[in-house]
């Protein structure tokens, strides 16, 4: 952004251009992705029950079925919640980025179309995730409530390609970290000609 | 998936909702086997890492921290097993606030490791560019 429009927010910021040391975004996306995961694969397991119950009698695990979709459907509200303030961080710090210009990715993209593919993708895939959590708890609580596989295989197909989708945003959201270096102190300090040794241990 | 787990179990304890502690013990269950994955990946990085000097006291306390809760996190789990095992819809006090005790040597794990990326920047292609010509002019 505008680097007087910035000024105007009136916030300290360090030479990583944010006003704390490490960024936020990259924390909470880690929730963000663990919970989905997790969600869609306990009902995976769940749906499939009768296949794995062997296994984990072999195991000497207690595990019922009702359990595994009670984890889907807790992790899926969670992902849900947590997504939010995963992107509303994930644009107050897009906006105080401040990217190279000439340098382009992996994927041949430069900073401003990685930045834009990310901020956008983002908001569809929030819209996708609480889409998606409605979806489930109508199953839940409505559709299949009396059914002992509480998920439609639809579902559980559209959740496995969401790790397709969030597997492409993700290394969209590396690349402007680890190749770009937005928000990388030590990355500032070389473009200003600083040593990053000097850094404070 | 440990912070969670222990979200449901705390949850779990508060409202009776006794589902949330089935809950609580997949995710921390899924949670010692993921961390061995993540430790594997960490020394791998770590050993390919441009470290320079100033970063050496943080990557030492990140390594030593991540063994420790490898083995910190699989006793807990084991524990949080045999509670399941006996009684399936209470959790004691005394586990929460273990878990308590967990929660706070992750998110310090979590805060170290942001640190080697976001500050120091390793495997940040800037910087891993400018120590390359640093060492081979």
């Amino acid at each position: 952004m505008n680097s007087q429009l910035i000024d105007q927010l009136r916030l300290r910021l360090g030479i990583n251009g944010l006003p704390y040391e490490i960024p936020m975004h990259p924390k909470l996306v880690h929730l963000t992705l663990g919970l989905f995961i997790l969600a869609i694969l306990f009902d995976i397991a769940g749906a499939i029950f009768p296949i794995e119950r062997p296994i984990f009698k072999f195991l000497g695990v207690s595990a019922i079925r009702s359990g595994f979709f009670d984890v889907g459907w807790y992790n899926l509200i969670g992902a849900s919640v947590i997504t939010f303030f995963t992107v509303a961080f994930g644009f107050f710090e897009l906006i105080l980025a401040n990217p190279p210009t000439d340098q382009i990715s992996a994927w041949g993209l430069n900073a401003s179309m990685t930045m834009v593919l990310h901020g956008l993708g983002g908001i569809l895939l929030l819209g996708a995730i609480v889409a998606m959590t409605v979806w489930r708890g109508l199953q839940r609580y409505h559709w299949r409530k009396n059914e002992s596989r509480q998920v439609q295989w639809g579902y559980l197909l559209v959740g496995v390609a969401m790790f397709g989708i969030l597997f492409v945003h993700g290394t969209l959201g590396g690349q402007l970290g680890s190749e770009f270096g937005i928000h990388v102190t030590a990355a500032k300090l070389i473009q200003q000609g600083a040593n990053p040794s000097l850094l404070p241990k | 998936m440990v912070l969670f787990s222990f979200v449901c179990d705390v949850l779990g304890y508060f409202t009776h909702n006794t589902r949330l502690f089935e809950v609580g013990f997949w995710n921390i269950f899924v949670a010692a086997i993921a961390i061995f994955v993540a430790i594997i990946f960490g020394q791998f990085e770590a050993g390919l890492a441009q470290v320079y000097p100033a970063v050496q006291p943080t990557l030492n306390f990140h390594t030593v921290m991540g063994w420790s809760l490898g083995a910190i996190v699989a006793i807990v789990t084991a524990w949080r097993f045999v509670i399941r095992n006996r009684h399936p819809h209470k959790v004691p006090p005394a586990y929460l606030g273990t878990a308590t005790f967990l929660v706070c040597l992750v998110l310090l794990q979590v805060y170290l490791g942001s640190k080697l990326f976001w500050v120091y920047g390793l495997h940040v292609e800037p910087v891993v560019e400018a120590m390359k010509q640093r060492i081979s002019p």
